[in-house]
Protein backbone atom coordinates (compact mmCIF):
# COMPACT_ATOMS: atom_id res chain seq x y z
CA UNK A 1 0.00 0.00 0.00
CA UNK A 2 2.97 2.32 0.76
CA UNK A 3 4.37 2.19 -1.98
CA UNK A 4 1.43 2.47 -4.36
CA UNK A 5 1.24 6.16 -3.31
CA UNK A 6 1.81 9.02 -5.01
CA UNK A 7 3.18 5.97 -7.99
CA UNK A 8 3.97 9.78 -10.48
CA UNK A 9 6.09 11.37 -7.99
CA UNK A 10 8.40 8.01 -7.52
CA UNK A 11 11.71 7.29 -9.33
CA UNK A 12 11.09 4.33 -10.89
CA UNK A 13 14.01 2.46 -9.00
CA UNK A 14 11.64 2.86 -6.12
CA UNK A 15 8.55 1.88 -7.64
CA UNK A 16 10.61 -1.12 -9.31
CA UNK A 17 12.07 -1.87 -5.65
CA UNK A 18 8.84 -1.80 -3.94
CA UNK A 19 6.94 -3.89 -6.98
CA UNK A 20 9.84 -6.41 -5.75
CA UNK A 21 9.09 -6.15 -2.00
CA UNK A 22 5.52 -7.16 -2.91
CA UNK A 23 6.33 -10.08 -4.76
CA UNK A 24 8.60 -11.35 -2.33
CA UNK A 25 5.82 -10.62 0.41
CA UNK A 26 3.07 -12.18 -2.04
CA UNK A 27 4.83 -15.61 -3.02
CA UNK A 28 5.80 -16.45 0.85
CA UNK A 29 2.03 -15.71 1.72
CA UNK A 30 1.37 -17.80 -0.97
CA UNK A 31 3.86 -20.86 -0.37
CA UNK A 32 3.43 -20.54 3.47
CA UNK A 33 -0.60 -20.58 2.83
CA UNK A 34 -0.23 -24.21 0.65
CA UNK A 35 2.34 -25.75 2.77
CA UNK A 36 -0.18 -24.45 5.73
CA UNK A 37 -3.13 -26.25 3.72
CA UNK A 38 -0.71 -29.12 2.42
CA UNK A 39 -0.47 -30.28 6.64
CA UNK A 40 -4.31 -29.76 7.20
CA UNK A 41 -4.76 -31.71 4.18
CA UNK A 42 -7.78 -29.61 3.83
CA UNK A 43 -8.00 -27.25 0.51
CA UNK A 44 -8.86 -23.62 0.76
CA UNK A 45 -9.37 -22.74 -3.07
CA UNK A 46 -10.75 -19.45 -2.44
CA UNK A 47 -7.99 -18.03 -0.60
CA UNK A 48 -4.88 -19.53 -2.43
CA UNK A 49 -6.07 -19.04 -5.95
CA UNK A 50 -6.83 -14.93 -4.84
CA UNK A 51 -3.23 -14.54 -3.79
CA UNK A 52 -2.18 -16.35 -6.73
CA UNK A 53 -3.81 -14.15 -9.12
CA UNK A 54 -2.78 -11.25 -7.47
CA UNK A 55 0.95 -12.28 -7.05
CA UNK A 56 0.55 -12.83 -11.22
CA UNK A 57 -0.79 -9.30 -11.54
CA UNK A 58 1.98 -8.05 -9.56
CA UNK A 59 4.31 -10.25 -11.27
CA UNK A 60 2.85 -8.77 -14.57
CA UNK A 61 2.99 -5.06 -13.07
CA UNK A 62 6.99 -5.78 -12.23
CA UNK A 63 7.09 -6.91 -16.02
CA UNK A 64 5.93 -4.02 -17.32
CA UNK A 65 7.95 -1.78 -15.07
CA UNK A 66 11.15 -3.33 -15.99
CA UNK A 67 10.11 -2.96 -19.71
CA UNK A 68 9.78 1.01 -18.42
CA UNK A 69 13.07 0.88 -16.63
CA UNK A 70 14.65 -0.76 -19.93
CA UNK A 71 13.64 2.26 -22.36
CA UNK A 72 14.42 4.66 -19.60
CA UNK A 73 17.92 2.98 -19.57
CA UNK A 74 17.87 3.53 -23.54
CA UNK A 75 16.48 7.29 -23.11
CA UNK A 76 19.47 7.86 -20.61
CA UNK A 77 22.08 6.44 -23.26
CA UNK A 78 20.50 8.77 -25.61
CA UNK A 79 21.07 12.10 -22.40
CA UNK A 80 24.38 11.14 -22.11
CA UNK A 81 25.12 11.98 -25.59
CA UNK A 82 23.65 15.09 -25.58
CA UNK A 83 25.34 15.83 -22.36
CA UNK A 84 28.38 15.15 -24.58
CA UNK A 85 27.25 17.24 -27.46
CA UNK A 86 26.25 20.06 -24.88
CA UNK A 87 29.59 19.88 -23.42
CA UNK A 88 31.22 20.39 -27.21
CA UNK A 89 29.06 23.20 -27.77
CA UNK A 90 30.15 24.93 -24.73
CA UNK A 91 34.06 23.86 -25.45
CA UNK A 92 32.68 25.77 -29.03
CA UNK A 93 31.33 28.57 -27.41
CA UNK A 94 34.33 29.13 -25.03
CA UNK A 95 36.54 29.10 -27.69
CA UNK A 96 34.52 31.95 -30.03
CA UNK A 97 34.09 33.91 -27.03
CA UNK A 98 38.39 33.66 -26.35
CA UNK A 99 38.85 34.69 -30.05
CA UNK A 100 36.47 37.56 -29.84
CA UNK A 101 37.87 38.59 -26.86
CA UNK A 102 41.10 38.63 -28.67
CA UNK A 103 39.86 40.56 -31.87
CA UNK A 104 38.30 42.63 -29.39
CA UNK A 105 41.56 43.57 -27.77
CA UNK A 106 43.23 44.50 -31.12
CA UNK A 107 40.61 46.48 -32.86
CA UNK A 108 40.50 48.55 -29.71
CA UNK A 109 44.21 48.64 -29.54
CA UNK A 110 44.02 49.88 -33.43
CA UNK A 111 41.26 51.84 -32.61
CA UNK A 112 43.42 53.50 -30.01
CA UNK A 113 46.25 54.69 -32.53
CA UNK A 114 44.03 55.52 -35.46
CA UNK A 115 42.53 57.80 -33.13
CA UNK A 116 46.46 58.86 -31.84
CA UNK A 117 46.99 59.62 -35.49
CA UNK A 118 44.20 61.11 -36.44
CA UNK A 119 45.03 63.57 -33.25
CA UNK A 120 48.25 64.29 -34.28
CA UNK A 121 46.95 64.90 -38.25
CA UNK A 122 44.49 67.18 -36.92
CA UNK A 123 47.03 69.11 -34.84
CA UNK A 124 49.50 69.30 -38.03
CA UNK A 125 46.43 70.83 -40.07
CA UNK A 126 45.74 73.35 -37.62
CA UNK A 127 49.71 74.29 -37.39
CA UNK A 128 50.07 73.95 -40.57
CA UNK A 129 52.81 75.31 -42.64
CA UNK A 130 54.19 75.18 -46.06
CA UNK A 131 57.02 73.30 -47.01
CA UNK A 132 58.02 76.16 -49.22
CA UNK A 133 57.70 78.32 -46.47
CA UNK A 134 60.78 76.05 -44.09
CA UNK A 135 62.37 76.06 -47.32
CA UNK A 136 62.96 79.73 -47.31
CA UNK A 137 63.35 79.82 -43.51
CA UNK A 138 66.35 77.59 -43.90
CA UNK A 139 67.72 79.69 -46.40
CA UNK A 140 67.26 82.95 -44.95
CA UNK A 141 69.37 80.77 -41.72
CA UNK A 142 72.15 79.61 -43.77
CA UNK A 143 72.34 82.29 -45.90
CA UNK A 144 73.15 84.52 -43.31
CA UNK A 145 75.97 81.96 -41.98
CA UNK A 146 73.90 81.54 -39.03
CA UNK A 147 74.41 77.70 -38.69
CA UNK A 148 77.36 77.75 -40.73
CA UNK A 149 80.43 80.07 -40.96
CA UNK A 150 81.64 80.68 -44.52
CA UNK A 151 83.93 78.35 -45.80
CA UNK A 152 86.83 80.85 -46.44
CA UNK A 153 85.94 81.84 -43.04
CA UNK A 154 89.14 82.94 -40.79
CA UNK A 155 90.05 84.22 -37.34
CA UNK A 156 88.27 88.15 -37.09
CA UNK A 157 85.81 87.31 -39.59
CA UNK A 158 82.23 88.53 -38.34
CA UNK A 159 80.32 86.36 -41.01
CA UNK A 160 79.46 83.22 -38.56
CA UNK A 161 77.62 81.12 -36.43
CA UNK A 162 75.48 82.38 -34.05
CA UNK A 163 75.67 83.39 -31.08
CA UNK A 164 78.16 86.17 -32.60
CA UNK A 165 79.17 88.74 -30.59
CA UNK A 166 76.44 90.84 -31.16
CA UNK A 167 74.05 88.27 -30.26
CA UNK A 168 75.71 87.72 -26.72
CA UNK A 169 75.57 91.42 -26.23
CA UNK A 170 72.09 91.77 -27.02
CA UNK A 171 70.87 89.00 -25.34
CA UNK A 172 70.24 88.58 -21.41
CA UNK A 173 73.86 87.74 -20.04
CA UNK A 174 75.00 90.93 -22.27
CA UNK A 175 72.96 92.92 -20.30
CA UNK A 176 73.26 91.32 -16.82
CA UNK A 177 76.70 91.95 -16.98
CA UNK A 178 75.99 95.39 -18.68
CA UNK A 179 78.86 95.46 -20.88
CA UNK A 180 80.20 98.70 -22.34
CA UNK A 181 79.22 98.92 -26.00
CA UNK A 182 82.28 100.99 -26.93
CA UNK A 183 86.21 100.25 -27.59
CA UNK A 184 85.73 96.70 -26.67
CA UNK A 185 87.05 93.82 -29.19
CA UNK A 186 85.65 90.82 -27.02
CA UNK A 187 87.07 87.80 -27.63
CA UNK A 188 87.99 88.33 -30.93
CA UNK A 189 91.65 86.64 -31.31
CA UNK A 190 93.36 90.81 -31.05
CA UNK A 191 96.79 88.85 -32.31
CA UNK A 192 95.14 88.55 -35.41
CA UNK A 193 93.88 92.38 -35.97
CA UNK A 194 97.23 93.72 -34.09
CA UNK A 195 99.13 91.85 -37.17
CA UNK A 196 96.93 93.29 -39.89
CA UNK A 197 97.32 89.68 -41.66
CA UNK A 198 93.43 90.36 -42.58
CA UNK A 199 92.47 91.49 -45.50
CA UNK A 200 90.66 94.71 -45.74
CA UNK A 201 87.54 92.81 -46.52
CA UNK A 202 87.44 91.05 -43.77
CA UNK A 203 88.62 93.81 -41.13
CA UNK A 204 86.78 93.28 -38.30
CA UNK A 205 84.21 96.42 -38.12
CA UNK A 206 81.86 95.23 -35.56
CA UNK A 207 77.73 97.38 -35.93
CA UNK A 208 78.86 98.11 -32.24
CA UNK A 209 81.63 99.94 -32.88
CA UNK A 210 80.03 101.86 -35.54
CA UNK A 211 76.35 102.25 -36.80
CA UNK A 212 77.62 103.22 -40.64
CA UNK A 213 80.37 100.68 -40.65
CA UNK A 214 77.81 97.66 -40.19
CA UNK A 215 75.61 98.56 -42.96
CA UNK A 216 77.38 96.82 -44.94
CA UNK A 217 79.05 94.36 -42.80
CA UNK A 218 76.40 92.46 -41.73
CA UNK A 219 73.17 91.17 -43.66
CA UNK A 220 70.34 93.46 -42.94
CA UNK A 221 68.27 92.60 -39.51
CA UNK A 222 70.43 90.61 -38.57
CA UNK A 223 69.84 91.10 -34.96
CA UNK A 224 66.49 89.52 -35.72
CA UNK A 225 67.89 86.36 -36.72
CA UNK A 226 68.84 85.54 -33.32
CA UNK A 227 65.54 85.16 -32.25
CA UNK A 228 64.49 83.41 -34.76
CA UNK A 229 60.45 84.39 -35.31
CA UNK A 230 58.56 82.96 -37.75
CA UNK A 231 58.79 84.05 -41.53
CA UNK A 232 56.57 86.86 -42.76
CA UNK A 233 57.43 88.10 -39.48
CA UNK A 234 57.57 91.57 -40.76
CA UNK A 235 57.66 92.93 -44.07
CA UNK A 236 61.01 93.04 -44.20
CA UNK A 237 61.72 89.54 -43.47
CA UNK A 238 59.40 88.72 -46.51
CA UNK A 239 61.50 91.06 -48.85
CA UNK A 240 64.68 88.63 -47.44
CA UNK A 241 63.19 85.97 -47.50
CA UNK A 242 61.57 86.41 -50.86
CA UNK A 243 65.17 87.43 -52.28
CA UNK A 244 66.65 83.96 -51.42
CA UNK A 245 64.05 81.78 -52.51
CA UNK A 246 64.52 83.54 -55.59
CA UNK A 247 68.29 82.47 -55.11
CA UNK A 248 67.10 78.93 -54.29
CA UNK A 249 65.39 78.06 -56.55
CA UNK A 250 67.53 79.37 -59.12
CA UNK A 251 70.45 76.87 -57.12
CA UNK A 252 67.94 74.10 -57.00
CA UNK A 253 67.11 74.46 -61.09
CA UNK A 254 71.29 74.43 -61.46
CA UNK A 255 71.38 71.41 -59.49
CA UNK A 256 68.94 69.64 -61.82
CA UNK B 1 -3.08 -24.49 -13.59
CA UNK B 2 -2.78 -20.81 -13.71
CA UNK B 3 0.84 -21.03 -12.44
CA UNK B 4 1.88 -23.36 -15.29
CA UNK B 5 -0.03 -20.67 -17.92
CA UNK B 6 1.74 -17.86 -16.62
CA UNK B 7 4.63 -19.44 -16.97
CA UNK B 8 3.99 -20.19 -20.95
CA UNK B 9 2.98 -16.28 -20.95
CA UNK B 10 6.45 -15.53 -19.42
CA UNK B 11 8.70 -17.59 -21.26
CA UNK B 12 12.15 -16.18 -22.30
CA UNK B 13 11.76 -13.24 -19.64
CA UNK B 14 14.01 -13.86 -17.21
CA UNK B 15 13.12 -11.46 -14.73
CA UNK B 16 9.62 -12.88 -13.83
CA UNK B 17 9.74 -14.91 -10.29
CA UNK B 18 6.27 -17.24 -11.12
CA UNK B 19 8.23 -20.13 -12.92
CA UNK B 20 10.40 -20.27 -9.07
CA UNK B 21 7.32 -20.24 -7.77
CA UNK B 22 5.86 -23.07 -9.91
CA UNK B 23 9.46 -25.01 -9.44
CA UNK B 24 8.20 -24.57 -5.60
CA UNK B 25 4.61 -25.49 -5.77
CA UNK B 26 5.59 -29.01 -7.52
CA UNK B 27 7.99 -29.70 -5.22
CA UNK B 28 5.45 -29.03 -2.70
CA UNK B 29 2.69 -31.10 -4.10
CA UNK B 30 5.42 -34.11 -4.73
CA UNK B 31 6.35 -33.54 -1.35
CA UNK B 32 10.05 -33.23 -2.25
CA UNK B 33 13.24 -32.22 -0.59
CA UNK B 34 13.96 -30.03 -3.10
CA UNK B 35 11.39 -27.56 -2.16
CA UNK B 36 14.18 -25.95 0.35
CA UNK B 37 16.88 -25.64 -2.52
CA UNK B 38 14.06 -24.34 -4.67
CA UNK B 39 13.09 -21.51 -2.11
CA UNK B 40 17.13 -20.60 -1.82
CA UNK B 41 17.18 -20.20 -5.78
CA UNK B 42 13.81 -17.70 -5.13
CA UNK B 43 15.77 -15.99 -2.61
CA UNK B 44 19.00 -15.39 -4.85
CA UNK B 45 16.77 -14.37 -7.51
CA UNK B 46 14.98 -11.95 -5.74
CA UNK B 47 18.54 -10.48 -4.58
CA UNK B 48 19.57 -10.44 -7.90
CA UNK B 49 16.73 -8.54 -9.59
CA UNK B 50 17.50 -6.37 -6.52
CA UNK B 51 20.99 -5.98 -7.60
CA UNK B 52 20.49 -5.09 -11.34
CA UNK B 53 17.49 -2.61 -10.03
CA UNK B 54 20.28 -0.65 -8.23
CA UNK B 55 22.78 -0.72 -11.47
CA UNK B 56 19.86 0.23 -14.11
CA UNK B 57 21.08 3.44 -15.68
CA UNK B 58 18.87 6.26 -16.05
CA UNK B 59 16.10 5.23 -13.12
CA UNK B 60 16.76 7.54 -10.57
CA UNK B 61 14.01 9.48 -12.18
CA UNK B 62 10.52 8.99 -12.98
CA UNK B 63 9.86 8.47 -16.83
CA UNK B 64 7.65 12.27 -16.79
CA UNK B 65 10.89 13.67 -15.35
CA UNK B 66 13.30 11.89 -17.37
CA UNK B 67 11.20 13.44 -20.62
CA UNK B 68 11.82 16.60 -19.45
CA UNK B 69 15.18 16.28 -18.89
CA UNK B 70 15.77 15.18 -22.11
CA UNK B 71 13.68 17.92 -23.57
CA UNK B 72 15.70 20.12 -21.79
CA UNK B 73 18.77 19.06 -22.90
CA UNK B 74 17.42 18.96 -26.49
CA UNK B 75 16.92 22.49 -26.63
CA UNK B 76 19.93 23.29 -24.93
CA UNK B 77 22.04 22.13 -27.31
CA UNK B 78 19.41 23.29 -30.20
CA UNK B 79 20.13 27.03 -29.14
CA UNK B 80 23.71 26.44 -28.59
CA UNK B 81 23.79 25.45 -32.03
CA UNK B 82 21.46 28.55 -32.66
CA UNK B 83 24.20 30.89 -31.39
CA UNK B 84 27.63 28.95 -33.10
CA UNK B 85 25.64 29.40 -36.77
CA UNK B 86 24.57 33.02 -35.89
CA UNK B 87 28.58 34.06 -34.94
CA UNK B 88 29.37 31.98 -37.38
CA UNK B 89 27.63 33.29 -39.93
CA UNK B 90 27.81 36.94 -38.71
CA UNK B 91 29.69 39.49 -40.55
CA UNK B 92 30.79 42.35 -37.82
CA UNK B 93 34.03 43.22 -39.75
CA UNK B 94 32.39 44.69 -42.85
CA UNK B 95 34.65 46.34 -44.33
CA UNK B 96 33.70 50.38 -45.28
CA UNK B 97 34.35 51.18 -49.00
CA UNK B 98 37.01 53.54 -49.59
CA UNK B 99 35.31 56.79 -50.68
Amino acid sequence: AVCSMAVAEKSTKERLLCALDNLEVLARELIEMLALSRGQKLPQPGEDTQVLELLVQRDRDFQDLMEVAQQQGKVHQEMQLLEKEVEKRDSDIQQLQKQLKEAEHILATAVYQAKEKLKSIDKARKGSISSEEIIKYAHRISASNAVCAPLNWVPGDPRRPYPTDLEMRSGMLGHMANLPTNGVNGHLPGDALAAGRLPDVLTPQYPWQSADVSVGMLPPHHGNDFGLEPPGHNKENEDDVEAMSTDSSSSSSDSD
Amino acid sequence: MAVAQTKQEKEGEDCSLLPLVHDIIKCMDKDSQDVHQELAKLKAKIQEAREQISAMPGIDSSPAEQQQQLATLREQVRTKNQLLQKYKSLCMFDVPKAS
